[in-house]
């Protein structure tokens, strides 16, 4: 229920004096209520919808960062693997 | 980066189990507070695969689920009615009333109408302005700002013949009471990462500190539910009791403050009944007076409705994490997906229909 999909804002509009844009997710197009966002949301960001709405901005900078930390993790696991397999 | 399918990289997944368990002097026991997370935890197995280092309960985080029958037995008399359009999301269609649910209601001739968001509803009701239009507005605080837009927009723009039926619950307080129950066993939390984009995590700073424990936002995907468990595990070995953000690419610590401001002008605090589990204090939104205008439960005056649950279902102590789902009499016999006695099994976001579904009729571990 509190399912939120990331997507990516396209276009920025206002419908009767309300923040609105079209948000891609995946290929899939939909008109989306930026009202909550619209202070730092532009084309070309990421945002969290949930029923129509953002709810979120998606931070690039701590996705990658959180990224990093996993790989790090991902490839120390594996070095030990290989030294848990050496003869 | 689409922020999707990089969360589910088995290669990281594993790595994460790894920590995971090299971290754990022992079982500890966890709860996640969202369906979505539950979903996402039974269907990809990560509890059984982790069973010797984290015990996963799965707690009320379902909306639907936790609605009482009350309110269901009041949008069905309101769908019932030849002057009103009823519109709600598609999951609450088939959950079980006293007699019936909305989709028999529809079968019946009611017209009932799924929307994917609460302005489609408000839109239904400028086009159809000789019609009544009521929204079943449910949900915990990350679906608060979308309905509470509906109302104020529906003000906004004079559209008169839109009204919604609330019932909106919210999440600390189900912490708070599940903490105080004597029977509790859970030792952290995963918060759920939607409601804390919305509200942020300050309110879950004094339940860390007064209970002593580790709470970690979380998000959905099978990543960042790892991630979270790992910090959640890391916590109680060190004996650290903190709020933590996992889910840092979504969530702030003050939450979205425009949501929050709309919310808060719409909607107050009010005591509400969960199914299952029962009343909480001011664990739930209702309408403002200043908006009583849009309130179904005042213009219609269905506020006499009472309804008891039904004895056999066990849905309180599944969603209470006092039972798993197999352990209750009626799963998967009395009640399955297409046969629900509980409101658990009916939401795809259950943990009755989670476990029904991915084939959970026994204790793994």
């Amino acid at each position: 229920m509190c399912l939120g999909i990331p997507g990516r804002v396209v276009e920025v509009h206002d419908t009767q004096g309300l923040p609105m844009g079209v948000v891609d997710f995946g290929g899939v197009r939909r008109e989306v209520c930026l009202a909550y966002v619209a202070d730092e949301i532009k084309p070309g960001d990421y945002a969290i919808v949930h029923v129509g709405f953002a709810i979120a901005k998606v931070d690039e900078a701590e996705a990658r960062r959180t990224f990093d930390v996993l790989r790090e993790m991902s490839r120390l696991d594996e070095l030990e693997w290989m030294r848990d397999l050496a003869p | 980066m689409r922020y999707l399918s990089e969360y589910r990289d088995p290669k990281l997944a594993r790595a994460l189990m790894a920590e995971i368990k090299r971290s754990a002097t022992r079982r500890w026991v966890l709860m996640e507070v969202c369906g979505g997370q539950t979903h996402t935890i039974v269907k990809q197995g990560l509890d059984e695969l982790l069973g010797e280092a984290v015990e996963m309960v799965h707690g009320p985080g379902c909306p639907v689920c936790v609605t009482p029958l009350e309110q269901i037995d009041k949008a069905l008399a309101l769908a019932a009615r030849p002057d009103v359009i009823f519109t709600s999301f598609g999951d609450m269609l088939r959950v079980p009333g006293s007699d019936c649910d909305l989709l028999q209601v529809r079968a019946r001739g009611g017209a009932v109408r799924i929307v994917y968001s609460p302005l489609d509803a408000l839109e239904l009701a400028r086009r159809h302005p000789d019609k009544e239009v009521v929204f079943f507005a449910v949900g915990f605080e990350t679906t608060a700002p979308a309905n509470a837009m509906a109302v104020w927009r529906a003000r906004e723009l004079g559209i008169k013949n839109f009204s919604v039926l609330v019932s909106h619950v919210t999440v600390p307080p189900a912490m708070t009471a599940l903490l105080e129950s004597p029977d509790n066993r859970v030792q952290g939390f995963l918060a759920a990462g939607h409601v804390c984009a919305v509200m942020g995590w300050t309110e879950y700073e004094p339940i860390a500190a007064k209970y002593k424990v580790p709470i970690v936002v979380t998000g959905f995907e099978p990543l960042d539910i790892l991630e979270g468990m790992l910090l959640a595990v890391r916590q109680l070995e060190e004996g650290r009791h903190e709020v933590e953000n996992q889910y840092v690419r979504s969530v702030r610590r003050d939450g979205n403050q425009p949501a929050q401001d709309l919310v808060s002008q719409v909607f107050e605090l009010v005591d509400r009944n969960w199914r299952g589990i029962g009343p909480i204090r001011r664990s739930g939104l209702g309408v403002r007076a200043e908006f009583a205008d849009f309130d179904a439960e005042r213009r219609f005056a269905v506020d006499g409705i009472h309804t008891a649950e039904p004895t056999i279902c066990r849905a309180g102590d599944v969603l209470r994490g006092v039972l798993k789902p197999f352990d209750c009499p009626a799963f998967g016999t009395m009640c399955t997906p297409e046969h629900p006695l509980g409101a658990p099994m009916v939401s795809s976001e259950g943990a009755c229909a989670a476990y029904y579904n991915y084939g959970r009729f026994r204790s793994a571990v």
